[in-house]
C-alpha cells in the first residue's frame, strides 16, 4: 500500500513537472538590440509602454530590450549577431552603407517578400520604398524606423541679441562665422572623434559645394571623390579650420563633448539631426531658445537643404531564434496606433517613414526640422558608404579638422578606398 | 642441486627458493618505471585530458581556424569562404594603413614598456623603503590596475578634453595657457597621450612584481656596499638592478605582450584617429573583421601579429640569456 502511495505521489510530481515544463516552453522571449537611448528614463517609459501593449496582445511573449553597446559602424552589432546569444531583432543606425556590411556578410535576413505579403510596402513613403528597392538589386534587408534630417542648430536668443542672422549664401555665412569668432565664441562645434558627428558637418559642406545630385553620383560610384566640386567641400572644411571657425582641438571631441560646448553657449552653431533634441533635454538645455536651418549655399536656394536619409532601421539577424515573433513585432511597430503613440510622446523627435495625418510635433523646434524636411533632403554620405570607405571618410574628416592633411590628400584617400570597395564588389 | 632434481619436488614439501642473482639498481629503477609506464601513463593521460581538451578547444582549434581563414576570402558569417592562397598577405603588404599601424604598434610597445614598466620600477623603489605606510601606497598605486581599460579610456578622454578637461583646465588656471594642447587631436601627441592612459592602468602590476623582487635581494649586499662607501646610485646600478634581473626579464616580456594587445584605450579614446595616427595592428584587425567584414584579411593580420609577438619574445629572451 505504502509503495502504491509512493508511486502515485511520484507520478503526480512528474506530471506536475511536465505541465510546468509545457508552460515554460510556451513562454517565448523576443530579444531586441536597442532602441538607442533606451536608458534615458523618458524614452524607456515609451518603449516599456509599447512592450506592455505587445505582451498584452501576445500573452505568452516577453520582450527584452538590450541597451546597444554600439552600432554597425563600430562593429558592435556584427559581434552581437555572431555571438550565440545574439538578438532576435535589431534596431540600429542604418543607411545603405551600414546595411550593406551586414547584408553582404549574410548577418541579416532579406525582408523583401514581407513588404508585399504583410503590406509593409504601403506603410512607407513611396519614394522611400523605391529608394530601398534600388539598393541591393531589388532585395530589402531593413524596415526604416526613422529618417535623419541634418542641418544647423543655433542659439536663437544669442543671434537675436547680437543681431546675427543665418544668411542666404555661403560667403555671407563665412562673414557671420567671423563675427561669432570676434565675439570670442566657437563659431561651429563638432565632435568627430568616435561617431558620425564629423560626418554631419562634412556631409553638409560637401552638399552645399557640389549639390545634391553630384553627391548622389559620388555615392553611386558614378562620380569621383576627387571631382573638383566635391573637393571644394573638403577645402571648405579645411578653410573653416584654418580661419579658426572650427577649432583644431575639436578633432578630439565626441558628440557629447561637442554638444556640451553648444549647451554651455561656448559655441554658436552645431550641425546635427532632430535626435539632438534628446541630448538637449538630458543636458537641461531649453530647445525653445534654439533655431534650426539648412546650411547656406552659393548653388541656389533649392540646394540649401538638410542632408539625411534613412537613419535607423529594424533588421532581423540570420541567427534570430524568434524570426516569426520578430515579424509580429514589426507589424506592431508599423501600425498606425503605435506610430501615433510614438509621435505624440514627449520624447519623440523622429521623422517617421510615412506621413502621419493630423500630427503636430511635441517640440516647436521640430516643426522647423519637419518643414525643412518637406522641402527635400539630400545625402548624408556617412550612411551610404561601405565599411572601409566610411572608416576612411571619418578618418579624413578628423585629419582635416586636426589640420593634419590637406583636402586633396583626404579626397585621394577616399577615392582609393572607394575604388577598392568597387573592385571587391 | 641440478635442474632435474629441482623439477622433482616431493608432494607436501616446500619448493626451494630459486637462486636469483641480485638485480642491479639501474635495472630495478627501469622496471619500476616500466610498471609505472603501463599503468601510470594511462592514469596521467586521464588526469591531463580535461586540461588538454580545454587547451585544444580554446587555443589550438582557434589558431588552426585563424590560419585557415587567413588564406581565404572569408567575408561574414554565412558567406562561402574560398581559398585564395597568399592574396590576403599580399594585399596587406600593399596596404599603407597596415604599415602605418605596424610602425605605430612598435612605438606603442616601446612607450608601454618605458612608461608602465619604468613607472612601476620607479614606484617600487620609492615605496620599498617605506615601513608603516608601504601597504597603503602599495594598495593605492595598484588600484588603477583593477579598473577596466575601457573605463580608463573614458576617464582619460575626459581628462584630455581640450575645452573642459582637467589638464588644459589646470594649465589655464595657473596661467600656462601656451602649454594647453589638443592631447588627442595633435597628430604628434595622440599616440603618447593614449599610451599614458593605458600605462597608468598597467604600472601597478609591474610595481608589485618589482616589489616582490626587491624583497628577495639579500640585504647583506647593501650592507657590504654601504661599508665600501657606495653611493645610492651605485647601489642601484650594482646591487638592485642585477638582483632584479629575472624579475625584469619577466616584466619586460609581460609588458611587451600587454603592449601588443593594446586595443581598448585606443578604441575608446580615438578609434585610430586622427587620420590613422593612433591606428594599431589590433584596432585595424577589429575594423577589418567586424566593421569591414573582411575576416580573411583580419585573420592574416592576426597571424602576422602572432609572429611578431613570438619573434619579439624569442629575440628578447636570447638577448637576456647572453647578458652576464
Amino acid at each position: 500500500m505504502r509503495q502504491m502511495l509512493f508511486g502515485l505521489a511520484l507520478a503526480g510530481t512528474m506530471g506536475l513537472g511536465c505541465a510546468s515544463g509545457d508552460a515554460l516552453a510556451q513562454t517565448q522571449t523576443l530579444k531586441i538590440w536597442g532602441p538607442e537611448q533606451i536608458t534615458d528614463p523618458l524614452i524607456s517609459q515609451l518603449w516599456n509602454d509599447l512592450k506592455a501593449d505587445f505582451e498584452k496582445q501576445n500573452p505568452d511573449v516577453t520582450v527584452a530590450f538590450t541597451p546597444p553597446t554600439g552600432t554597425i559602424t563600430n562593429g558592435a552589432v556584427q559581434a552581437a549577431i555572431q555571438s550565440s546569444a545574439g538578438p532576435d531583432l535589431v534596431i540600429t543606425n542604418s543607411g545603405i552603407g551600414r546595411v550593406q556590411i551586414v547584408a553582404k556578410a549574410k548577418l541579416v535576413q532579406p525582408l523583401t517578400g514581407y513588404y508585399e505579403s504583410r503590406g509593409w510596402k504601403n506603410q512607407l513613403y513611396p519614394w522611400l520604398y523605391a529608394e530601398l528597392k534600388k539598393q541591393f538589386g531589388g532585395e530589402i534587408y531593413e524596415i526604416p524606423d526613422g529618417l535623419d534630417v541634418i542641418g544647423m542648430f543655433y542659439h536663437k536668443d544669442m543671434f537675436e541679441e547680437k543681431g546675427w542672422k543665418i544668411p542666404a549664401n555661403y560667403q555671407d555665412f563665412l562673414k557671420l562665422l567671423e563675427e561669432i569668432k570676434k565675439a570670442r565664441l566657437q563659431p561651429i562645434t563638432v565632435g568627430p572623434r568616435n561617431n558620425a558627428n564629423g560626418g554631419h558637418l562634412f556631409g553638409n559642406l560637401l552638399q552645399i559645394s557640389a549639390g545634391r545630385e553630384t553627391i548622389g553620383k559620388v555615392l553611386n560610384n558614378e562620380a569621383s571623390w576627387t571631382d573638383p566640386a566635391v573637393l571644394k567641400g573638403a577645402e571648405r572644411l579645411r578653410e573653416l579650420v584654418d580661419r579658426g571657425y572650427v577649432s583644431r582641438d575639436m578633432a578630439a571631441l565626441d558628440l557629447d563633448a561637442a554638444a556640451r560646448l553648444f549647451f554651455t553657449k561656448r559655441a554658436a552653431i552645431m550641425v546635427a539631426g532632430p535626435w539632438f533634441t534628446t541630448n538637449a533635454r538630458r543636458a537641461n538645455f531649453p530647445m525653445d531658445k534654439a533655431g534650426y536651418a539648412p546650411m547656406p549655399t552659393d548653388l541656389g536656394a533649392g540646394e540649401s537643404i538638410p542632408t539625411g536619409g534613412v537613419g535607423w532601421s529594424w533588421m532581423i539577424p540570420t541567427t534570430s531564434k524568434q524570426p516569426d515573433l520578430a515579424l509580429k513585432w514589426l507589424d506592431f511597430i508599423l501600425s498606425d496606433e503605435v506610430m501615433m503613440k510614438r509621435a505624440q510622446h514627449a520624447s519623440n523627435w523622429m521623422v517617421f517613414p510615412r506621413q502621419l495625418k493630423s500630427f503636430t510635433p511635441t517640440q516647436p523646434i521640430l516643426k522647423s526640422v519637419f518643414e525643412a524636411a518637406d522641402k527635400g533632403v539630400g545625402y548624408n554620405p556617412s550612411v551610404y558608404m561601405p565599411g572601409n570607405v566610411l572608416d576612411a571618410y571619418l578618418q579624413v574628416i578628423q585629419g582635416l579638422i586636426a589640420a593634419q592633411i590637406d583636402a586633396k590628400t583626404g579626397m585621394d584617400q577616399l577615392k582609393a578606398q572607394a575604388d577598392r570597395a568597387a573592385q571587391a564588389r | 642441486m641440478n635442474a632435474a632434481a629441482s623439477r622433482t619436488v616431493p608432494a607436501g614439501q616446500a619448493r626451494p627458493e630459486r637462486m636469483v642473482p641480485p638485480m642491479p639498481l639501474a635495472s630495478r629503477q627501469m622496471r619500476r618505471n616500466r610498471d609505472v609506464g603501463h599503468d601510470g601513463m594511462a592514469r596521467a593521460a586521464l588526469f591531463l585530458a580535461p586540461a588538454l581538451a580545454i587547451y585544444g578547444l580554446f587555443t589550438l582549434v582557434p589558431i588552426g581556424a585563424t590560419l585557415g581563414l587567413s588564406v581565404t576570402d572569408a567575408a561574414g558569417l554565412n558567406s562561402v569562404a574560398r581559398f585564395n592562397g597568399a592574396a590576403n598577405y599580399v594585399s596587406l603588404a600593399g596596404d599603407p594603413i597596415f604599415w602605418t599601424a605596424l610602425r605605430q604598434t612598435v612605438v606603442w610597445l616601446v612607450l608601454h614598456v618605458l612608461l608602465a614598466g619604468g613607472v612601476g620600477f620607479a614606484l617600487a623603489l620609492a615605496i620599498a623603503q617605506l615601513r608603516a605606510t608601504q601597504v597603503f601606497f602599495r594598495s593605492a598605486l595598484f588600484l588603477p590596475h583593477v579598473v577596466s581599460l575601457a573605463v580608463v579610456g573614458v576617464i582619460w578622454a575626459k581628462i584630455y578634453d581640450p575645452f573642459f578637461g582637467l589638464i588644459n583646465g589646470g594649465l589655464h588656471a595657473i596661467g600656462l595657457d601656451s602649454l594647453a594642447r589638443g592631447w588627442l587631436s595633435e597628430p604628434a601627441l595622440v599616440l603618447f597621450s593614449v599610451n599614458v592612459a593605458s600605462s597608468w592602468q598597467g604600472f601597478g602590476l609591474y610595481m608589485l612584481l618589482f616589489l616582490a623582487g626587491l624583497q628577495n635581494i639579500d640585504h647583506s649586499l647593501y650592507d657590504a656596499a654601504e661599508i665600501d662607501g657606495a653611493s645610492p646610485w651605485r647601489k642601484l646600478l650594482h646591487v638592485t638592478i642585477p638582483g632584479l634581473r629575472d624579475v625584469m626579464t619577466f616584466v619586460v616580456s609581460l609588458a611587451l605582450i600587454n603592449g601588443l594587445k593594446g586595443f581598448a584605450t585606443i578604441w575608446v579614446m580615438t578609434q585610430g584617429g586622427p587620420f590613422y595616427r593612433s591606428e594599431l595592428l589590433t584596432t585595424y584587425i577589429y575594423k577589418l573583421a567586424f566593421q569591414f567584414q573582411e575576416q580573411g584579411r583580419a585573420a592574416a593580420l592576426c597571424v602576422i601579429l602572432s609572429l611578431i609577438a613570438i619573434a619579439i619574445t624569442i629575440v628578447f629572451n636570447r638577448w637576456r640569456e647572453k647578458q652576464p
